[in-house]
């Protein structure tokens, strides 16, 4: 027995990895394809494009001064360059991409299985304590170096600089290193997934919103945030490498801090201790609308704050936008207006783009609220409810209605924070209905995938994976719709697309209405679904 | 050679007292018996000594090492089985079966196949399709496939048939007789009875009686039931008897182990026509443990 080495506190990280990727074969070709192929459509998109260099010039005078690219892209150098043109369009999607899919990666393989008592079966077996850790680090690293290569690769692939090729990819590979070591934190931190996404999904939020507001105000905010470093290497511009050390330290600062919380931690302890609860229920847990909106308060509040504070901040800069005109004349000109009016069409453009931005931002709430519904049958916990005299119409309708009841709260909570945010920036007040106007007229596209997650959840149990994949294509359409020339018939799959551009257009109540029908026609196919079906489907 | 040593053992969580000043001790080549209901600390125990939970005070030692600092190494001598199995939902039972054996240091493959045939266990079905007890039929399968010195089972039967519950008391019994020690964690108390050698009782995160079956036996009382010639009135009388029920020429009653000798020798002054006295159940201790506790 005693002819194995001695174990160290990572015995046992080769057998968790290959369990990874065994485990992630079909979830992590998603992210790669799905990501990297994202960056190789968009960088390959632009040179055809951008053909001669009077479109180059019009790219740098037009998005160069944007508001809404640097709050949110940054300010990239070397627009000038098709370089550093594709560096700014695939930016936003490059570095929230890579961010977000290392958090959601690393936690699945690090807190999620310690919450599930999976990891205490593998914790009885030769492991050491700091395996799981160091198999979160070494896989997080691993997809992010995987993703700056590939963006490197479609970068040459388009025939752009080779040195800003590299810096680019280097410098996003680094973002996701650095949010690894962010989430490796948060795992420690909280006791469930749940809290640890919340808290490193918010620290994603934080440093892209601080680089933004950073860019936008042209000050030292950048430096920071991560996003900040990355963008700071200035890829086809001057090119400098010691940014990257930043990231390195700060990655390397917050890996000593989880080693350290995860040496003197229990196994299934955390930071932020579970208190204690009441011992009876409240009167609310009565009903299935009770107990669905008990299971969600937590979800419920934290976007609920969110959103109102990412509101708060996008209303805050509204009052600068006119300024750009000032220091650009240029912009009045591609306008086509000036003075008052310019301003106006300006405050309008960048208006409309964050309404819908957010509208966006709250289908993800929407589809992770209606699928808590698969979340429970796969863990068996909807069986227990379903063997009382609850029917399968009232539990899932339950949660189905507070789901969409929570998107329209959610929606006016977005305008009073841009109204009260507008208010707070330029002392005026008079800002509260347009806000709330504006934002609700971007509702129904939000309600519509929320109930297509209800649709899929009754008629396709499976497939509830495809709701967070129109998210996705949503998201893409979006940002990047217009680079991609996607054909009408790929963009109108987007219910967004549909809906008038306040208020830069005027508001069409026909599309308004027709989505609101479409939602209720895919909700009552849900729920006929989920009748019919088998109530524990595999 | 004790092979688990844990000597006033305190752990807490918040202002709940798990562990409770606890003292276990399992000899080598023994199968002991952990009985208490449930929330007594029999799972905090068994996490203490995997090294997933750290004592706030008091020594452990688990085959002669220290379970928090030694953990990987010690795990490479010890299997666990879990009372409340979750796989992952993807893989198969088979898949699961082989990770945790690799994990553990490799499995013995003869074995592997004989407790597959033992349990009835298809190998080729994804996790989220078992129901519970073929999911704890994975774990069972993983751990006792796998040659160890120490299995530590944290009621490893729940959910399983009786069926399957006579072939995993058998599967016991042979890895005692190859040398192995056995944690048997278990509210079943036929289970506990059938298979341990000695038996600890937790109760409130600490072990309120420990020792083999007959000892504990000793500790408590015999129930006698009795006919005889005459009515047994001056039963009631003789010191160590409890609750004693006459019916005419009929008597029951109870009587502590050290005083058997007098009340069975006052019986035969009556004349005694049929005599049956059985020993306690391993349930009536247990029942008595706690009912004793409550009355005081």
């Amino acid at each position: 027995m005693s002819a194995h080495p001695p174990s160290t506190s990572v015995t046992g990280v080769g057998h968790l990895l290959r369990l990874v990727l065994r485990r992630d074969r079909v979830r992590l070709p998603v992210w790669v394809v799905g990501l990297g192929g994202t960056i190789v459509a968009s960088a390959l998109a632009v040179p055809p494009l951008y053909d001669t260099p009077e479109k180059i010039a019009g790219y740098a005078r037009i998005v160069g001064t944007s508001p809404v690219s640097y709050l949110m892209a940054g300010r990239q150098v070397g627009l000038d360059t098709l370089g550093g043109i594709v560096a700014n369009e695939i930016s936003q999607v490059a570095q929230l991409g890579i961010c977000l899919m290392v958090v959601f990666l690393v936690v699945r393989h690090t807190r999620a299985e310690e919450e599930s008592g999976r990891a205490e079966l593998l914790r009885s077996t030769v492991l050491g304590r700091h395996a799981a850790t160091l198999a979160g680090l070494v896989y997080g690293v691993a997809t992010a170096l995987l993703i700056g290569a590939v963006t490197t690769l479609s970068m040459l692939g388009a025939g752009l600089d080779a040195g800003g090729s590299l810096t680019y990819g280097t410098g996003l590979a680094l973002l996701g290193v650095a949010y690894t070591a962010v989430t490796l934190v948060a795992v420690q931190l909280s006791t469930s997934a749940r809290g640890a996404l919340g808290l490193a999904g918010a620290a994603v939020a934080v440093g892209y919103l601080v680089r933004g507001l950073g860019a936008m105000e042209d000050n030292a905010l950048v430096w920071l945030s991560p996003f900040g470093w990355a963008q700071g290497m200035d890829a086809f511009g001057d090119e400098r490498w010691w940014p990257a050390a930043l990231l390195l330290g700060f990655t390397a600062l917050l890996l000593a801090v989880a080693a350290r919380l995860m040496a003197h931690r229990d196994f299934g302890g955390g930071l932020l201790a579970t208190r204690p609860g009441p011992a009876r229920a409240g009167r609310l847990l009565g009903t299935p609308f009770g107990v669905a909106a008990r299971l969600q308060r937590g979800l419920l509040i934290g976007w609920g704050v969110g959103l109102f504070l990412l509101g708060m901040l996008y209303g805050a800069v509204i009052p600068t936008v006119p300024d750009l005109i000032a220091s650009n004349p240029e912009v009045a000109d591609v306008l086509g207006a000036s003075g008052r009016a310019a301003e106006d069409a300006l405050v309008d453009a960048f208006l409309a783009y964050i309404h819908l931005f957010m509208a966006v931002v709250a289908c993800g709430f929407v589809v992770s609220s209606v699928l808590r519904l698969r979340a429970e049958e796969e863990a068996g916990r909807s069986e227990v409810v379903l063997a009382t005299p609850v029917s399968r119409t009232s539990w899932m309708a339950a949660t189905t209605a507070l789901a969409l009841v929570a998107a329209v709260k959610l929606t006016v909570i977005m305008g009073l924070g841009l109204a009260v945010g507008y208010g707070l920036g330029s002392g005026e007040w008079d800002q509260v209905l347009p806000q709330l106007g504006g934002q609700l007229a971007y509702l129904p596209g939000t309600l519509v995938v929320g109930a297509l997650a209800a649709a899929l959840h009754g008629l396709l149990p499976r497939g509830t994976g495809l709701a967070w994949a129109a998210v996705a294509l949503i998201a893409l359409q979006v940002i990047l719709g217009q680079l991609l020339g996607l054909p009408g018939a790929v963009q109108a799959i987007s219910p967004f697309w549909h809906l008038a551009a306040v208020p830069v257009d005027d508001f069409e109540v026909v599309p308004y209405a027709a989505l609101l029908l479409l939602a209720a026609v895919l909700v009552a196919a849900g729920l006929w679904g989920y009748r019919r079906r088998d109530a524990v489907a595999g | 050679m004790a092979v688990i040593e844990l000597h006033d053992i305190v752990k807490t969580f918040g202002t709940t007292h798990a562990l409770d000043h606890l003292d276990l001790t399992v000899e080598q080549g023994e199968v002991h018996g952990f009985l208490g209901p449930n929330g007594a600390g029999k799972s905090t125990t068994i996490r203490v000594l995997l090294g997933l939970l750290r004592a706030d005070s008091g020594t452990v030692t688990m085959l002669g090492g220290d379970p928090w600092h030694d953990a990987a190494t010690l795990h490479r001598r010890l299997a666990y089985v879990p009372g409340d199995v979750s796989l992952w939902p993807n893989l198969t039972g088979g898949e699961v079966i082989d990770v945790l054996a690799r994990m553990r240091g490799g499995l013995d493959e003869a074995r592997r196949e004989e407790m597959l045939e033992r349990f009835d266990l298809d190998p080729t079905k994804k996790a989220r399709t078992y129901s519970k007890g073929n999911r704890q039929k994975v774990a069972l399968v993983a751990a006792l496939a796998s040659r160890a010195d120490l299995y530590l089972l944290d009621e490893p039967t729940s959910g399983l048939d009786p069926l399957m519950e006579a072939e995993f008391q058998e599967a016991v019994l042979e890895l005692k007789q190859e040398g192995a020690t056995i944690l048997l964690s278990s509210h079943i108390l036929a289970e506990a009875e059938a298979l341990a050698d000695r038996i600890s009782i937790i109760r409130a995160g600490r072990v309120v009686q420990s020792g083999t079956l007959a000892e504990l036996r000793h500790l408590t009382r015999t129930t006698v039931i009795a006919e005889t010639d005459r009515p047994a009135t001056g039963i009631a009388g003789v010191p160590g008897v409890h609750d004693p029920e006459i019916h005419g020429n009929r008597v029951t009653f109870d009587v502590d182990s050290d005083h058997l000798d007098a009340a069975v020798t006052a019986l035969a002054g009556l004349g005694v026509r049929s005599l049956a006295a059985h020993p306690p159940t391993l349930e009536e201790l247990f029942l008595r443990q706690y009912g004793d506790e409550v009355d005081a």
